[in-house]
């Protein structure tokens, strides 16, 4: 259905609604009907006929509509007096006459008068007749429930619409206009005569004054009160008393009264009988006197001495005391001394603290007088804190040691004491390519032999720093560990290159031809021997442990005048106190990683068939025929003359790498590479006597002072060297002392290794290091 | 075969007993066996190894003794307990049944304690046992009172009921009136937790502590039936202890109460102690007057009159009683230093050792003072009267009981008063006209002849023992520091009270004076640069060159130990110092003072070092055990020097400012 034909037909019906539309006002105007009511009835006339007869209204329509409404609407606020109102009256009755023909208003009849609901008309013989009315059933009246708002603007201020004549819009879009404001002359009237159901408010939907009708005012009053708004039924209704003492005139029952009704119950008799009894036995008392709860509850409690005889007992050793609150110190003063006083920060500090955390519960205030002191707000905490201390808190007495903590500290010599020992790197000897791995002093102590890992072994004067003798003795392997003969008859050096052991005289400047003769005696005297007595003692086809040779002629000619060639590669060389044995270790060789070579025969021997863990280190007794094997975990202490084990020293350590026998033959000092240092007292115990762990690395190499200075050092691989002062004294009673006296830092550390090997001066209180940075040092 | 020993028959598996299992064995709900451990003062142990103590999975927190537990058994108020809790279980039977009169009679029943009613017991075999002596009950003593005077300014509650606040105040005042008559109260301080005050009872100091006058404001997670617990057994204690002592000092217990003066909040005074001697003399009188009923009218009268006389004379203003003193000194010839006053205008007062040699229990007997409105009249009224003053008067909005609500008493002689000076003119005028008339005074005017002074003097001269100077206590004026009585001066510690040289290091002497010195030469360039505005670059660098001396100098405080960096920053500080000076002042030249200070730094500084070598060298010789407990000793130490260092730090600071200002 297009719009075109939706225009037509509203045109064609348009002069009818119009005038429906306009008749109702009049009648409002006209007629002093309560105004509310009728506006709404008329409201859903209006309403239902424009549902009906059409869609959407036209702006033609509209506009006359407005006219209309706006017209309509003045009638009945302005009542009487009007000039307006004489030409409306003239629309009105034009209208009426228009009305009459099509049909008639329903309510027209009753409003006018009630009789005449009929017209006198002629009928087509002439006769009177009656036309009457007809009556309009008002099928709408249904829907006048479901009321619609009929402002459709929704719930925005009315302010919005002040400046238009209008104040909103109907369902179908049509303006609601607004009622003409009332002059003075009304308003005066209304404040002087307050009609019925007046309320003073304005109907935001219409404009029109809002006033309410008696059930509307009843319900608000009832709604009021509390009660309930509708009052179909009434919630306390009179009781209506069917059993009442009131004798009735027409009784339910004509019985006569029984005889029992006039005679005293034997029951309850008994009963009293019973209470009777009661209180002549004087079980019951008939009078009690009024309560004296009160009173005894006001009673004032006794006091008395109750310490009168009071006898002092004994204090039970297990009851603690509960310990008293400290006093208030100053900065709890109420006006403290200002340095007291907190700073910003530490303020903030303390506020931004838990309040468990904080160090205390209080900040320090200054009030600069009294009456400006508030009252502390945690009293009461504070106190039931208390009682929960004492009630709920463990106690323990705790023995606080109120002493000075250096009395603890044991009383050392004073370092100048101790002296001397060496304290600052005297020489540092450099030449060496790559580490240097071993270091030893010369018996007579002129010579430092040192060898690394260039393969080479040289020979330095130990004062001036220069080197006096070198010899390469292989381009591959790293010369192991260097060891000096302990004889000053002769100048013999041992060096350990892989499997290979070399003993060497190396001759220069310092050395006599004689003593350089007497040391070449004394290595080539084994070779008669040795081809001797490698026929008798080896068995044939076994395999010698150790191999004596000549090392060829270009090292004979630098001095190397021995090779002796073992199954693996030896790392530790230790000679026998008189230089005719010395001891070689290899760890890595199974059963024959330790070997003693007897010099004077060119003899190997292997004491160990069998040995339990890997042999890191070996060592003489520097008095007795005893021998000591150090493993991973333990030192072995064996009788070389009866064949047995004497003693196993267990440091505690996981991995020693090191240890040294104090030259008083019952202490040992042992080094390992868990960074510790632990001195053994052998009479004592096999476990340590001292653990001492001053290093950050492990220790490599532990050494005593041989030349009867009470010294002993280690190496560490944290670059530094520790010399301790360890006074063995001649009473067996007495516990050494041990105290440390100097660290000597200087080498450097390279890939995690510092100083690699340590010795001392056999009389001097000077020791050589030899340092993983290429450099030996000379301390003093 | 040895016999197999279980675990958990012996050992501390027996000596100890959790909590829930002691609860069970006293067959006691919870709260009753709190209460019987409050009151019995038994506490939980730790056990040395809990575990072995119990045997439960879960850990346990609280373990008793066995024997304490087992010692409960035994105890009387256990019985009480059980039979409270049948009565309780009778009731409310009888309610869940709705026999509500049933209930009511049980209830009723409970009143009497002879009809198997509500049990009433009393802690006093409590007392006797927890305290088998009186010094014993008096070691106690600190958190009884604490507790009492808090619960005596508490307002009632549900948890708190008026009666139990009534009676603590009673019995604090009543403990108040002992310690005033006995003079045994030594010292007190005002700190901002409330008033604390120390009492020396038979050679037992007893420190408690009095919060101010306000409504307390109470936290929601206290457990009021707890403290209502100790409550009910320090009230017990403490009215046997004064018991005790008023006995001891021949006065009658419980002294005569006058409710209706304590009703107009007299406090103190409602109070009025009674010897018992007397009281024993009544008693004859009383048999003697019942003996020979018809006293001669002459001696009644003559007797009347002598009361009325002694009457008169207490109420008396003390101007009498001033005279009678001064006489009384006349005549007798004392050791104390006389006082030498000015007789004439002009002359100058020589400072005299304060009233030296007189009892400090007496300190303000001869006085009369009056209480301005705004002062705390309770603890000033009881620790004037403790120090021997008698004659106290303050305003009557203050309550009952004053010598006099006369401001304008000419006998009062010092005048307590916490009001700010108000700068009025009006005062100028009301000056003039009429002191003596005048019955009310303008904001600032003085009665003359009066001393006028803050609370806090009263404080000060009984923790001092001397009258202090009341100038410095002035109304309106700065207050001296209110120190704490309580602190014993430990050597080495912060005492607010020595000068800052007597007390600090040497390094912290030179580190200051060199700071002086520096910043005296700051000021000195700074007046320069003002001088020559032209070196605008010259200034400019002079800045760098003063933050790289910054930096060396930071830097030289971070690294001590090495001593060769050491050495060259502080040569580059002084090359620097030299240069900015030579470029500046070209006459001056480094000031021998400070160089010899920073010398004496180094010296100083290098001899730490060394120090610092030898412990650890000693310290590597102890057993671990050892050196960790010499560490905790050391960190300790340093903890408290550290505090110390600061609080001087701050007084260095302080003082420099006011220095600066004058």
């Amino acid at each position: 259905m297009g719009p075109k034909a939706m225009e037509k037909k509203r045109k064609v019906q348009d002069p009818e609604p119009e005038s429906d539309d306009e008749i109702a006002p009049d009648f409002d105007g006209a007629l002093s009907q309560s105004e509310d009511e009728f506006d709404s009835d008329f409201d859903d006339d209006k309403e239902h006929e424009q549902d009906g007869e059409e869609e959407s209204g036209s702006e033609a329509s509209d506009d006359e509509d407005d006219e209309g409404s706006l017209l309509s609407d003045d009638i009945p606020s302005d009542a009487e007096g009007d000039k307006a109102m004489g030409k409306l009256v003239l629309e009105d009755e034009e209208e009426e006459l228009r009305i009459e023909i099509p049909g008639v208003d329903p309510k027209r009849p009753e409003k006018d008068d009630g009789e005449k609901n009929y017209r006198v008309e002629k009928d087509a013989n002439g006769n009177e007749r009656y036309v009457y009315d007809e009556i309009d059933p008002v099928y709408d009246s249904d829907d006048s429930d479901a009321q619609e708002a009929p402002n459709t603007i929704g719930d925005i201020p009315m302010s919005f619409y002040d400046s238009y004549p209008h104040i909103g819009y109907d369902i179908n879009g049509k303006k609601i206009m607004r009622p003409a404001t009332k002059d003075a002359l009304d308003a005066l009237l209304d404040s002087i005569e307050v009609p019925k159901g007046w309320t003073g408010l304005t109907d935001i939907h219409t404009g029109n004054p809002l006033n309410l009708n008696d059930e509307e005012l009843e319900l608000v009053r009832r709604v009021q009160m509390g009660m309930i708004p509708n009052d179909l039924e009434d919630p306390y209704p009179e009781t209506v008393e069917y059993f009442t003492g009131i004798e009735e005139k027409m009784p339910l029952s004509a019985a006569p009264e029984p005889k029992r009704r006039f005679l005293p119950s034997k029951n309850e008799a008994k009963k009293i009988m019973k209470l009777v009894r009661a209180i002549r036995e004087g079980r019951i008392l008939p009078y009690k006197p009024p309560e004296e709860r009160e009173k005894e509850e006001e009673e004032v409690e006794q006091y008395f001495d109750i310490w009168q005889d009071e006898v002092p007992t004994e204090v039970n050793p297990l009851h603690i005391p509960a310990p008293k609150l400290p006093p208030p110190g100053f900065d709890m003063s109420y006006n403290p001394p200002a340095e007291y006083l907190p700073t910003k920060e530490e303020r903030e500090e303390w506020e931004k603290l838990d309040p468990e955390e904080r160090e205390k519960e209080y900040l320090p205030h200054k009030y600069d007088s009294l009456r400006k002191v508030p009252g502390y707000g945690e009293i009461v905490k504070e106190r039931f804190e208390r009682c929960m201390d004492l009630y709920l808190a463990p106690r323990v007495r705790k023995n606080r040691l109120n002493i000075d903590p250096n009395s603890l500290l044991p009383k050392l010599p004073s370092p100048s004491e101790l002296k001397p020992f060496p304290t600052v790197a005297q020489t540092v000897f450099r030449g060496h390519d790559g580490r240097v791995r071993s270091v030893a002093i010369d018996p007579t102590g002129v010579a430092v032999a040192s060898g690394g890992d260039d393969g080479t072994v040289r020979v330095w004067e130990l004062l001036t720093g220069r080197q006096v003798w070198s010899v390469k003795l292989s381009s591959e392997e790293a010369v192991n560990t260097v060891r000096w003969r302990p004889s000053k008859d002769s100048f013999i050096l041992s060096a350990a290159v892989g499997e290979d052991v070399y003993l060497m005289v190396p001759t220069h400047a310092s050395v006599t031809p004689a003593l350089d003769q007497a040391s070449r005696d004394v290595l080539s005297a084994g070779f008669g021997y040795a081809t001797n007595g490698q026929t008798h003692g080896a068995a044939p086809g076994k395999e010698p442990p150790a191999k004596w040779a000549r090392p060829g002629a270009k090292l004979e000619d630098e001095g190397v005048l021995i090779r002796i060639t073992v199954r693996s590669t030896v790392k530790v060389i230790n000679w026998h106190r008189k230089g005719d044995h010395f001891a070689t270790v290899s760890p890595s060789g199974q059963r024959s990683s330790v070997a003693i070579h007897t010099l004077s025969k060119h003899l190997t021997q292997i004491p160990f068939r069998k040995l339990s863990g890997l042999a890191q280190t070996a060592s003489f007794h520097p008095l007795r025929p005893l021998f000591f094997v150090a493993t991973q975990r333990t030192i072995r202490c064996y009788d070389l003359q009866k064949l047995e084990l004497v003693k196993v020293v267990q440091p505690g350590a996981k991995w020693i790498s090191s240890f040294d026998i104090h030259p008083g033959g019952d202490n040992l000092i042992v080094g390992s590479y868990d960074k510790r240092l632990l001195w053994h007292d052998l009479d004592l115990s096999i476990r340590p006597y001292k653990t001492m762990r001053f290093h950050s690395e492990a220790v490599r190499q532990v050494k005593y002072h041989k030349g009867g200075l009470p010294l002993f050092a280690d190496a560490s691989d944290d670059g530094t060297l520790q010399i301790f002062h360890g006074k063995v004294p001649n009473d067996q009673l007495e516990n050494p002392t041990i105290v440390p006296v100097k660290v000597l830092k200087g080498h450097k550390v390279v890939n995690k290794l510092g100083v690699l090997d340590v010795d001392w001066h056999p009389r001097e209180p000077w020791c050589v290091s030899a340092g993983a940075d290429g450099t030996i040092r000379l301390w003093m | 075969m040895p016999k197999i020993k279980k675990k958990g028959q012996a050992g501390a598996a027996k000596n100890y007993i959790t909590r829930t299992q002691a609860v069970k064995k006293l067959q006691l709900s919870l709260p009753d066996f709190r209460k019987l451990c409050i009151w019995k003062g038994i506490y939980p142990r730790e056990p040395r190894n809990k575990k072995k103590v119990s045997k439960s999975v879960t850990a346990s927190t609280t373990f008793y003794y066995t024997k304490d537990i087992q010692y409960l058994l035994h105890e009387p108020l256990l019985q009480k307990f059980r039979d409270q809790k049948v009565l309780e279980k009778k009731i409310s039977r009888a309610l869940g049944r709705g026999d509500v009169s049933d209930a009511a009679r049980f209830e009723r029943h409970a009143a009497r304690p002879e009809a198997t009613g509500k049990p009433r017991y009393t802690l006093n075999h409590v007392i006797r046992e927890r305290y088998p002596t009186f010094n014993d009950a008096l070691r106690d003593l600190d958190d009884c009172l604490s507790m009492l005077f808090l619960f005596a300014n508490l307002p009632s509650t549900s948890a708190v009921p008026a009666k139990m606040i009534a009676r603590c105040e009673r019995l604090c005042l009543e403990f108040q009136h002992y310690l005033i008559v006995s003079h045994s109260l030594r010292k007190s301080f005002l700190s901002i937790k409330g008033i604390y005050y120390q009492a020396n009872i038979q050679g037992e100091d007893i420190l408690w502590l009095v919060p101010y006058k306000f409504n307390q404001r109470i936290v929601g997670d206290v457990d009021f039936r707890i403290m209502g617990t100790f409550v009910e057994f320090y009230m017990t204690l403490l009215g046997f202890v004064n018991y005790r002592l008023y006995s001891s000092i021949g006065l009658k217990y419980p002294p005569k109460f006058d409710q209706l003066k304590d009703e107009n909040g007299a406090e103190l005074g409602a109070f009025s102690l009674e010897g018992v001697n007397m009281a024993t003399q009544g008693e004859t009188q009383a048999v003697a007057n019942g003996e020979e009923q018809q006293v001669d009218p002459k001696v009644q009268a003559e007797v009347d009159k002598i009361i009325k006389q002694l009457k008169e004379d207490e109420s008396k203003s003390d101007e009498t009683a001033e005279e009678d003193a001064e006489a009384d000194d006349e005549e007798k010839p004392t050791d104390s230093i006389d006082k030498f006053e000015p007789v004439a205008p002009g002359g100058d007062v020589l400072p005299q050792p304060a009233y030296s040699g007189t009892d400090p229990s007496q300190l303000f007997a001869n006085f009369t003072f009056y209480l301005s409105r705004e002062t705390p009249r309770q603890p000033l009224e009881f620790i004037l009267r403790a120090f021997g003053c008698k004659r106290i008067g303050w305003d009557s909005v203050l309550g009952e009981g004053a010598f006099t609500n006369d401001e304008s008493d000419p006998s009062i002689t010092h005048h307590v008063i916490d009001r700010p000076v108000v700068q009025a003119a009006t005062s100028e005028e009301g000056d003039g006209e009429d002191n003596q008339t005048a019955q009310k005074v303008g904001p600032n005017q003085r009665y003359p002849g009066r001393i006028y002074v803050q609370p806090q003097w009263v404080w000060d001269c009984v923790n001092d023992e001397e009258l202090k100077s009341p100038e410095l206590y002035a109304p309106g004026a700065a207050l001296p520091p209110h120190l704490s009585p309580f602190v014993k001066a430990a050597p080495g510690q912060y005492d607010p009270t020595l000068p800052l040289e007597a007390q600090q290091t040497e390094a912290e002497a030179i580190e200051a004076d060199l700071e002086d010195a520096k910043e005296g030469a700051e000021e000195g360039s700074d007046i320069e640069n003002d001088m020559d505005v032209d070196e605008a670059e010259d200034d400019e660098e002079e800045e760098e060159e003063d933050d790289a001396e910054a930096d060396a100098e930071e830097d030289e405080e971070g690294d001590v130990e090495e001593d060769e960096e050491e050495s060259k920053t502080l040569q580059r500080q002084l090359e620097l110092e030299a240069e900015l000076q030579g470029k500046k002042v070209q006459n001056k030249k480094v000031d021998p003072k400070t160089k010899s200070k920073l010398e004496h730094r180094k010296a100083l500084e290098k001899k730490a070092k060394e120090e610092a070598e030898d412990l650890e060298r000693a310290k590597g010789m102890l057993s671990k055990k050892k050196r960790k407990l010499f560490e905790q000793m050391q960190y300790t130490n340093n903890k408290k020097s550290a505090q110390d260092e600061k609080l001087r730090a701050k007084r260095r600071k302080l003082e420099k400012e006011k220095a600066q200002k004058a």
